[in-house]
């Protein structure tokens, strides 16, 4: 039987809040919730950890220095570079350089410049089992800094290191999608991308890197690398099994072993695929400069090739309603940037990057298509000689800026060498979308005159050319359906290429995504027009319900089912990388 | 250190916003030299001050430098001057303050209410409960009725008070620790082979060997920092490994031998037979410092070359050439992990390697020795100190003298110390189900989680009337299903010392606030004591430093005794100390105060003839054999370097989480995957008598057909094993049960 003192709540309470003093000399002498409360503030003391603090006499920088001596090299020469070295026969797997690099160059929560994959292979008789640890391979041509529009990256011309100034970054992340080994990494807090600097400041000073500091194993060392055995050895295309094609960007880090590695070594995780980003901004970007290109070209075609009094009661709508979409489409392209205050930095580039051209040439075409679209709707065409010739003029030189602008954004694309973003698969596929959606823009437009202001000219020209107008949609659709489709003809290949994988994301994880990017394509592109085609050449009065809710959903569906396109366009197309993990 | 700002460079006048090369995101990630030479380091980590505390995951013991500021811990890196790790740790120990900021620590007492919900609670009516209840369960049901469970993770002068308040204050009996799920069978083999559960070794050994005879161990993934000491070896030494599977360490080896499961016992009693046959026997050594190597030599003559290669499924030659290896090497160690230990016949096994390295002598020589790499942090303090099996010290409890003694170094009566042992572990979960044990105190582990066939376990769990866990986290899958959760201080949050693998006694310190009302558990029970009403037997007990000073009187004339050590401050001047380490030498010198020390050197044995062992069994078959309908024998163990058991703390670590696959998976053989029509990545059902689970696949030949691998830090993972355990150590067999595997459709 115990007796326990009783302590009444308030002063439980007011114990803890006072804290009491350090442990007092005989606290064996509490009992009960005064023990409680004693204990408790003795928890949160720390005053002994200034009796810990004590400096490290034999840890001298110095003393340091002779313990990393072996694991930095020597002085470079002209030719010369800076590279990791990893022995792949002394990298065990445990990882510690990804969590040495994380704190030792306080990186976020889960942020770390390295990473271990691993690679499987050999027989049952003798298997083999290879972990690889990576970070950036600072690159003699760093896709990363080719691709970057503000010049946000540096390679040393003494060192040869990448590395990335984070002020200078504004968060397109193009260099995320542009390296082919997923080094840059985009920081959505910070509206920025960070990567590896091969911890330059400690190699100034003489100190390892984090990694090559922590690898119990010493498997990570800094080595002084030729720059034309870097360009040797891609030619062999033999940099790491599994890893992408060294061709594309020239890594410096070299992988060595005293093994012969199995030729059917493999990723952990060569046959898992998981769906990309989609950049949501850049899927409403491209879709919508695409139709808005194409609705400028359609307009110009309609006047060269029908009657002009008819295209007349069209055009000024048209051009507005194109010019209106190109301008969403820009300012959703801003979105997509981290930090968009800086997005004027975007000039800095354009010797070498596709998304600096881009950008001005969609700024050009941006800055014509107003000019034009309000000369047409303003009439302004008669207020001078010659004007009419003039206005056409503008309107050509519109379709032309924005004809470049979407070979730029193609072109943004196909730098990264990805198999499902070759040159033919990216811009037939923007020609075709914006020529699908261009006729659409048509559609749509002569809707809504003949819902808001009809006339007869609008009236013939549906009737005389209607049909034709139809079957360009059709022959659009068709064609940009069956060109989408025909990725899937790669499932039926054996090996697993990254277009195969590619078409397994769209049927798998994102089978709902491709089911309803063919319904809207269908329905828009062939069903619609189908019922307008019987529509347009046996009734006269075009406002009548079913020709309006045919028109709007022609265009709506061909728009709903290209956006789901390019949503696939970015989350179904498999990406290189370093061997993963299981 | 140089305080001076980095000073931008003049921005272009032209253009200012154009370039920005030093900005505020620049700054964030610029390195700038620490002090105390710790070379160039971030803002958020730069010290004001440094102290080094031993880590608390694994045994292995490395030393960790706290970085402090503004008088706490702001962050933590390996130790360079720290004998065990030399400057580094595996990913466990980089993140080992991470892991301890987490959402999910216990910051309150919390109480099951009769509707099942848990209401936090303050500490005194936490306390009144659990005396209530555990008294009244005692008054009903006798003072056995109750029982604890410890861990080999708290400090060695906790699990001492923890011990001794539950055996000597509570009138427990019964009380088992964590440390059978991973040591006991090392312990029970060198108890009996060597007369004291005494690890031979310092890692020193792992250097100085030019043969290393790695038995079911993954060193590189298990104890990642080992493998350094191994790949620093000079020697270019012979690596032989024995593990069904191709693992890292098996990759790095000279020489793999995939046994088939469980037949490691017959291979090394083969490999003992082919060294007699060929006369490679020291038997200077044998004659001088050991017994039973007579009957031993007529027992293994059975183990004919012919037979263990057919039953171990190995080739004749490979047998042959690794009785060659160890013949041929003048250092050679052998070293086990839980592939020897979790094994339904465990203890033989330890002792068949400890008689290969009789046999030849190699034993107490540098770079020699049959050498157990222990598991958790503490658990060679738990197999000391945590009075569950041994009493205090290494003792026993039947004996009266050992009673006495411990009796009089704590001041304590000696009838207040039970003269029975604890039954182990699964005795205890036995008396649960049979209702001989009401109450139960888990302290700092996660049966419902660890405990073999998992589904049984937490059936006998929630029998208990009343199951108190104190733990760090509030949602252990132990605690979850808590009457009373005891919210516990962790590692950094408080004081005391570990012993880790090699004997060496390393300090732990508090440099961190626990999180709410969270307690050391030596406060824990310092209250649990006081509230009982038997403060006065702990009145001793005060902090730990001075419970420090009576473990030291405790193990005085013990093996292990460590009475030379001065106090906690010689600890940390000296990098850790190893036992033994007494007051002064056999003929009154002053002791041997190296670093790295082996013990064994004169032969001498702490047998009372001072001679070791020669031990052997016939081996069996384990109990549950693939079979038709269950074709697959599973194997578990661990998965990587970044997880740590049960996962309650790397769980916690974001970096961590990256560093290992977050859904549980099956290895399996390619050929056998196929047959089956799984494909990588894919779910499949994996089933055994007891349960199934669905789990992700990943083929790889590094698995032999017809076995499986499921690694233990995922939940599932004890729903498919066998609860079957060694007949000397009853350590549960982890290693071997038949499944099934069905592709999901």
């Amino acid at each position: 039987m115990i007796a326990l003192p009783i302590v009444s709540e308030h002063e439980v309470g007011s114990r803890v809040a006072d804290s009491p003093p350090a442990r007092t000399g005989n606290p064996a002498a509490l009992h009960g919730p005064d023990l409680v409360a004693q204990l408790l503030a003795d928890q949160q003391q720390l005053t002994a950890v200034e009796q810990f603090s004590r400096t490290y006499d034999s840890q001298s920088p110095k003393a340091r220095g002779e313990l990393y001596r072996a694991l930095l090299p020597a002085e470079l020469k002209a030719g010369q570079q800076y590279a990791f070295e990893v022995d792949l026969d002394r990298c065990s797997g445990c990882k510690a350089c990804v969590t040495a690099c994380h704190t030792l160059n306080g990186l976020d929560e889960n942020e770390s410049f390295r990473s271990v994959g691993l690679l499987v292979g050999g027989s049952s008789a003798l298997p083999v089992l290879q972990h690889v640890t990576a970070a950036c391979h600072h690159c003699l041509e760093p896709a990363c800094m080719i691709a970057c529009p503000v010049n946000a990256y540096e390679k040393s011309p003494i060192t040869g290191i990448v590395k990335h100034l984070d002020d200078q970054c504004f968060g397109c992340q193009y260099c995320t999608l542009a390296c082919p080994y997923d080094v840059p990494k985009y920081h959505a807090g910070k509206g920025i991308v960070r990567k590896c600097d091969m911890c330059s400041s400690r190699l100034e000073v003489g100190e390892p890197p984090a990694c090559v500091q922590a690898c119990p194993h010493q498997a990570i060392t800094i080595t002084v690398t030729d720059v034309e055995r870097i360009v040797a050895d891609a030619e062999t295309s033999h940099f790491l099994p599994g890893a992408p094609d060294p061709q594309i960007t020239l890594p410096s880090t070299t992988y060595k072993s005293r093994r012969a590695l199995p030729r059917n070594l493999l990723p952990a995780d060569y046959f898992q695929t998981s769906a990309q980003h989609a950049h949501l901004p850049l899927v409403i970007m491209l879709v919508l400069t695409q139709l808005s290109v194409g609705a400028f070209t359609g307009g110009l075609l309609l006047k060269g090739l029908v009657d002009r009094r008819l295209v007349e009661a069209l055009e000024p709508l048209l051009l507005v309603n194109a010019l209106v979409f190109g301008l969403l489409a820009l300012a959703a392209s801003t979105m997509h940037l981290g930090r968009p205050q800086f997005a004027f930095r975007a000039v800095l580039g354009l010797r070498h990057s596709w998304l600096s051209r881009e950008i001005l040439a969609f700024g050009l075409f941006a800055k014509l298509a107003i000019v034009y679209a309000a000369a047409v709707w303003f009439q302004l065409g008669g207020l001078i000689d010659n004007g009419q010739a003039l206005i056409d003029a503008l309107g050509w030189a519109v379709a032309g800026s924005g004809f470049l602008g979407v070979f730029c954004s193609a072109m943004i694309y196909v730098f990264t060498q990805r198999e499902c973003w070759s040159f033919t698969r990216v811009m037939v596929r923007f020609l075709l979308t914006g020529m699908l959606l261009g006729v659409g823009m048509i559609w749509f437009s002569i809707l809504a005159l003949e819902l808001f202001a009809p006339s007869p000219q609008l009236a013939e020209l549906v009737r005389r050319h209607g049909t034709v107008l139809c079957r360009a949609v059709m022959l659009s659709a068709a064609l940009k359906l069956a060109w989408d489709a025909a990725i899937f003809r790669h499932l039926l290949v054996r090996r697993t290429t990254s277009l195969k994988r590619s078409a397994q994301l769209a049927v798998r994880q994102l089978s709902r995504v491709t089911l309803a990017r063919y319904a809207a394509g269908f329905m828009g592109g062939l069903l619609m027009p189908a019922l307008l085609l019987s529509h347009v050449s046996s009734v006269t009065d075009q406002s009548r319900p079913e020709f309006v809710v045919a028109t709007a959903m022609l265009f709506l569906a061909c728009l709903a089912g290209e956006l789901l396109e390019r949503y696939l366009f970015f989350a179904a197309c498999a990406s290189p990388r370093m061997p993963g993990t299981i | 250190m140089s305080t001076d700002q980095i000073l931008p460079p003049p921005r272009s006048s032209l253009l200012p916003l154009l370039v920005d090369r030093h900005g505020p995101l620049t700054e964030e990630l610029v390195l700038k030299p620490g002090q105390f030479g710790l070379g160039m380091l971030p803002g958020g980590i730069q010290p004001q001050g440094l102290t080094r505390s031993v880590c608390g995951f694994c045994s292995t013991g490395c030393g960790l430098d706290v970085y402090l500021r503004d008088g706490g811990a702001v962050g933590v890196a390996p130790s360079h001057g720290y004998p065990v790790n030399l400057g580094m740790a595996c990913p466990k120990g980089w993140e080992a303050l991470a892991v301890m900021q987490s959402p999910d620590r216990a910051t309150t007492p919390l109480l099951k209410t009769a509707s099942g919900a848990r209401t936090p609670v303050d500490w005194d009516t936490a306390l009144r409960m659990f005396v209530n209840r555990m008294k009244a369960i005692q008054k009903a049901h006798g003072p056995a009725s109750i029982a604890y469970l410890s861990t080999g993770q708290i400090v060695t002068e906790e699990m001492a008070l923890l011990g001794a308040l539950a055996k000597f204050g509570m009138g427990m009996v019964h009380g088992d620790g964590n440390t059978r799920q991973c040591m006991a069978t090392a312990v029970t083999a060198y108890k009996e082979s060597f007369g004291f559960d005494a690890p031979p070794y310092t890692y020193a050994d792992f250097e100085q060997s030019d043969v290393i005879v790695l038995v079911g161990s993954n060193l590189c993934i298990a104890h990642p920092i080992l493998w350094q000491r191994v790949m620093r070896n000079p020697n270019s030494p012979r690596i032989i490994v024995l593990d069904p599977r191709r693992t890292e360490t098996a990759m790095a080896a000279t020489q793999h031998l995939a046994v088939y499961p469980k037949t490691d016992l017959t291979l090394l009693y083969g490999v003992a037979q082919l060294l007699i046959e060929r006369d490679w026997v020291d038997r200077h050594f044998v004659a001088a410092h050991t017994e039973g190597f007579e009957d031993f030599a007529k027992f293994v003559a059975d183990f004919t070359l012919d037979r263990v290669a057919a039953e171990t499924r190995l080739p004749a030659e490979a047998i042959e050439q690794f009785a060659e290896t160890i013949h041929q090497g003048n250092r050679v160690s052998f070293w086990w992990t839980m592939g020897v230990n979790q094994s339904h016949q465990g203890v033989r096994t330890a002792q068949a390697i400890i008689n290969l390295a009789l046999m030849t002598g190699n034993i107490g020589r540098p770079g020699t020795g049959a050498n157990s790499v222990t598991g958790q942090a503490n658990a060679m303090g738990s197999r000391l100190f945590s009075n569950t099996t041994n009493l205090l010290g290494g003792r026993d409890f039947t004996k009266s003298e050992h009673r006495n003694q411990v009796a009089e170094i704590l001041d304590i009566d000696a009838s207040c110390i039970p003269s029975e042992p604890s039954w182990p572990y699964h005795r205890i979960m036995e008396g649960i189900l049979s209702r001989k044990i009401r109450g139960l105190w888990v302290v700092c582990t996660n049966p419902a989680h660890s405990w073999i066939n998992q589904d049984q376990a937490r059936d006998i769990l929630s029998r208990l009337d009343f199951l108190v866990v104190q733990d760090i986290y509030h949602n252990t899958e132990t605690a979850q299903m808590a009457d009373l959760v005891f919210p516990a201080a962790g590692w950094g949050e408080k004081e005391g010392t570990f012993i880790n693998s090699e004997r060496r006694i390393g300090r732990v310190k508090k440099v961190a606030k626990a999180p709410g009302q969270a307690l050391a558990d030596f406060d824990i029970c310092r209250l649990v004591a006081d509230y009982w009403g038997c403060g006065d037997l702990f009145r001793r007990w005060s902090t730990p430093e001075a419970v420090f000073q009576d473990l030291k009187r405790l193990s005085a004339g013990q093996p292990c005794d460590f009475s030379g050590i001065a106090d906690y401050d010689e600890l940390d001047r000296r990098g850790g100390i190893q036992w033994p380490y007494p007051a002064s030498g056999p003929d009154g010198s002053a002791p041997d105060d190296s670093t790295e020390r082996r013990l064994f050197a004169d032969g001498r044995f702490f047998r009372p003839n001072g001679r070791a062992r020669f031990i052997s069994d016939p081996p069996r078959p384990w109990p549950e054999q693939p079979n038709q309908r269950f074709p697959f024998i599973l194997n578990t163990g661990r998965g990587s370097a970044a997880q740590w058991h049960t996962q309650t703390r790397t769980s916690k670590s974001a970096v961590l989480r990256k560093l290992y696959p977050a859904e549980a998976y099956v290895e399996i053989n390619p050929h056998d995957a196929r047959a089956l029509n799984i494909v990588s990545g894919a779910w499949v059902m994996v089933i055994s008598q007891r349960g199934y689970i669905r789990v992700r696949a990943f083929p790889t030949p590094t698995i032999q057909s017809g076995q499986v691998f499921i690694p233990m830090h995922y939940e599932v993972a004890n729903r498919l094993t066998d609860a079957v355990f060694d007949p000397h150590s009853f350590q549960p067999a982890y290693k071997a049960c038949a499944v099934r595997l069905e592709a999901c459709r």
